[in-house]
């Protein structure tokens, strides 16, 4: 029987929570030997294949991610959201409190540090910014939450080991954390 | 009282006829999740966190306000119970904006802990993002109300324990918010008094104190030591949060104690400010316009051959501060008054020389010629004698506007300063010369005796007019009306427990202070543990120092000295006509933790100390108890205790110090005879 396989996505969210997996160090072997990584973006694997397990790391925030998160629904048996972006909005949410547009013109316009005479938003070639940074799950169904911001490498593991025996896990107090 | 006997999930558990269920759980050890119950502020059951199942009750009750019935069958934990707390706790996050990753208070947050505790992995309701303000506007304080529950702790806390009632709720349901006076921001409120028991009540991170943020949280910190705040006369116990070598925070005890754990923004700020301000680093010399470092040895035997031919000339002294522990002061007082006859004297000297010689007639009655200043809040009628509270003892601020605002007793104020609870003052007699001369607060006495007589004696046309006379002449003397005089001296005479709030201008004038007494006596201000009178003495330790260093009589202002020894704890900034004296002193010896200027720039000999931190010892305090200060960061080793310095000195000088015999420092007042069978001075 051939390994399970693993994709993890990275969408609106600093790369802290694939840190924290790596730091899982050693162990990492281990677990390499129970599992097949394969679309993750340690790995640089562009196409996700049908996978066991799906993460996601990251809020949902433009179109891409949207569909992102959609195609590895589609292609996961079991979803796992990642860090305190996927699971509770973030910090990506602090642009929750004004319109998109104006999330956008502050970006490209008004910073202090962006020369753009013209005033020009990109369009068209970077995909369109949603009206909110949302959790994953207002368009996905998830099926485990690591809050944590990170969640630390012991938990990331712990999921998966858990997983990897089948079953669905949900994080004991002592090791949630939402910072 | 009755008791009554619970049972919780199978335990059965005593408690108080009047007790809530939380509390008779709380006695018990049986553990119920709370978010907005604080104990020692009224419970009102917001939150909903301590729901519990009752049997026979097919409602779920908030344990908090609940009273409890003997026989209750309580269940504290359930699967049904989970799920609603957990419910509750998802829609507080949905509500406001709590986002854990960058709030200064995750770690320390309450709600944190909650949500951990019943495994909220997830929040199942779509985040309102509504954008809340945060309040910036208070130099000390922040209040991000995008953090807030809506606990109201900082509400009760502030209405209940400060009497201050700053904050209040403005708006309704989802755009309810915490705010200051009439819809004023923080900053802008004028009834504030900044003491930061919001925000030590505050479960989340919605009212900070900017300074203490980011020194550390309180899980962070290596120790939390109990201590006393030296500042005022009243004493507060702390709670002294150590990170690192240096104190990060400094916190009220408990909000169930009368003072509701409160400081006032000396203790929360000044203190943990004071492990980081510059220190006087090693014992220094002046040579010229400029120090030189010196070894111990060096300085402490140039001391020892400038105080020596000093002693014998009768022109030397000893000016310490009485923010030292009873036990330093008895080392000052074993070394300078017994061994080298030198005399010696506190800071604030005059001020106590005041306060003991007014009490002094009932002192030697065995009378205690005051009362634990929380006893304010028993009070029913609270007579402000020239004093101003808020700037000599703030938390005998908040126990008189607690008392009046949520005691309903009276208040009156007499005095040559400006009412410092203007607006919530009954009566208000603004005279010259109230806090000089003795006579209003004579005659106002007279008048109570003088009442009291007509109630008993026989002839009551005689005693009516002997208190009309009195009358006339408390309304002449005071430049009141009739009226006027009548209405304090019915307010006084109708008070069950009046008590006197004696300010430190009364102390100029001992037969001021012996005037207060007697009225106190007039007025039946009798209190279980002495009389009614809360006097704000200066410093922390007033009380021993009046037992240990001060003199009988001034002697600082009136001679040349040769010799002058001062011990600063740098604490509070020494007053002009001491540091002129000091300046005047053929040789200043100054010792002090800090380099307080000017006092260090006035210094022949500098003197490292312990800060008030890096030492231990006791404090009598206006509320009427001895409180232990205790080290709360160790001193580093080239620190040299007061002890061992001194000892050191009488060695070169090869004379013998006794051991201090100065009895503690609550046996100057005690109290061996009721107050009711106080007599009044003669005057």
């Amino acid at each position: 029987m051939s390994k399970p396989k693993l994709a993890t996505v990275w969408l609106e969210a600093c790369a802290g929570c694939h840190m924290s997996f790596l730091d899982i160090d050693e162990r990492i072997v281990d677990l390499l030997s129970k599992v097949e990584v394969t679309a993750t973006p340690i790995t640089d694997f562009k196409e996700i294949p049908y996978v066991d397990i799906g993460v996601i790391d990251g809020a949902i925030g433009n179109e891409e991610e949207l569909h992102i998160a959609k195609e590895l629904r589609k292609k996961a048996k079991v979803i796992v959201a990642w860090g305190d972006c996927a699971v509770f909005g973030g910090i990506n949410t602090m642009r929750n409190f004004m319109p998109a547009k104006e999330v956008l013109e502050g970006g490209y316009i008004h910073t202090a540090s962006t020369v753009n005479p013209e005033g020009v938003i990109p369009q068209g070639e970077v995909p369109a910014l949603l009206p909110k940074a949302i959790p994953a799950d207002n368009v996905v169904k998830v099926d485990v939450y690591v809050p944590g911001c990170p969640p630390d490498a012991d938990t990331i593991l712990y999921v998966f080991q858990e997983l990897l025996e089948g079953r669905m896990p949900k994080i004991p107090s002592e090791m949630m954390r939402y910072d | 009282m009755k008791e009554i006997i619970l049972n919780f999930d199978g335990k059965q558990c005593k408690g108080v006829l009047g007790d809530t269920i939380l509390e008779v759980a709380q006695k018990n050890d049986v553990y119920i999740p709370t978010l907005c119950y604080l104990k020692g502020l009224s419970p009102i059951g917001a939150c909903r966190m301590c729901v519990v199942e009752v049997e026979k009750n097919p409602k779920l009750l908030t344990s908090c306000t609940t009273p409890a019935v003997d026989g209750m069958v309580v269940h504290t934990r359930s699967e049904k119970l989970s799920k609603y707390r957990k419910q509750i706790l998802e829609l507080l996050f949905a509500g406001r904006n709590h986002f854990c990753m960058y709030c200064s208070q995750s770690g320390d947050c309450e709600l944190q802990r909650l949500a951990i505790e019943h495994g909220m992995d997830s929040v199942r309701y779509p985040y309102l993002y509504a954008p809340f303000e945060n309040d910036a506007t208070h130099p000390d304080l922040m209040m991000d109300h995008n953090r807030c529950v809506l606990c109201l702790r900082c509400i009760r806390v502030c209405a209940e324990k400060v009497g201050a009632h700053t904050l209040d709720l403005q708006k309704r349901g989802w755009a309810a918010t915490v705010c200051a006076d009439m819809g004023q921001k923080l900053g802008e409120s004028s009834t504030c008094v900044s003491c930061g028991a919001c925000a030590q009540v505050c479960p989340t991170g919605t009212i900070t104190i900017r300074e203490l943020a980011y020194r550390g949280r309180r899980k962070d910190c290596d120790d939390i030591v109990e201590s006393v705040c030296p500042l005022c006369s009243v004493g507060c116990k702390i709670k002294a949060y150590v990170r690192t070598g240096s104190i990060a925070r400094v916190e009220g005890t408990g909000t169930e104690f009368p003072d509701g754990g409160q400081l006032c923004h000396m203790g929360r700020w000044w203190l943990p400010e004071s492990t980081e301000r510059e220190r006087v680093p090693v014992p220094m010399i002046r040579e010229g316009a400029h120090f030189r470092e010196a070894s111990w040895e060096e300085a402490l035997t140039l001391i020892a051959s400038r105080i020596k031919p000093a002693a014998e000339q009768e022109k030397a002294g000893a000016l310490v501060s009485s923010l030292c522990t009873d036990e330093e002061l008895s080392i000052f007082s074993a070394f300078f008054r017994d061994a080298m006859k030198v005399d010696i004297d506190t800071f604030d000297g005059d001020i106590l020389r005041g306060f003991v010689k007014g009490f002094e007639p009932f002192r030697a009655q065995g009378v205690r010629p005051f009362t634990g200043a929380h006893n304010i809040l028993e009070s029913d009628l609270v007579m402000n004698l020239c004093a101003d509270p808020q700037d000599e003892a703030p938390v005998v601020a908040s126990y008189v506007r607690v008392a009046v605002l949520r005691n309903n007793a009276k208040l009156i104020f007499a005095g040559d300063i400006a009412d410092p609870f203007d607006g919530l003052t009954d009566v208000s007699v603004r005279l010259n010369g109230t806090c000089k001369e003795p006579g209003f607060l004579k005659n106002l006495a007279a008048c109570l005796v003088a009442l009291t007589e007509s109630k008993v004696e026989l002839d009551g046309m005689t005693a009516l007019d002997n208190y009309a006379k009195a009358l006339d002449k408390l309304a002449a003397s005071a430049e009141i009306s009739r009226e006027t005089a009548e209405g304090i001296v019915k307010l006084i005479a109708s008070a069950e427990k009046p008590v006197f709030v004696l300010g430190k201008g009364l102390a100029k004038n001992p037969a001021v202070v012996a005037a207060a007494g007697n009225l106190a006596i007039a007025a039946r201000a009798f209190f279980g543990d002495g009389l009614g009178i809360v006097p704000l003495l200066s410093s922390g330790n007033s009380l021993g120092a009046v037992n240990t260093c001060v003199a009988d009589q001034p002697w600082l202002r009136t001679k040349d000295l040769d010799f002058l020894y001062v011990y600063s704890t740098g604490m509070i900034p020494e007053d002009e006509d001491s540091l002129a004296a000091i300046s005047r002193s053929g040789f200043s010896v100054v010792q002090t933790p800090y380099l307080v200027r000017p006092l260090v720039n006035l210094a022949d000999v500098l003197l490292p100390a312990p800060a008030w931190f890096e030492r231990s010892g006791h404090f009598c305090t206006i509320e009427g108890e001895r409180r232990r200060l205790n080290v709360i960061v160790p001193p580093q080793a080239k620190l040299k205790g007061l002890s061992s310095v001194f000892e050191t000195i009488a060695k070169d000088l090869g004379i013998r110090v006794e051991r201090p015999e100065t009895a503690p420092c609550e046996e100057f007042f005690i109290s061996k005879v009721s107050p009711e069978h106080a007599k009044m001075a003669a005057l």
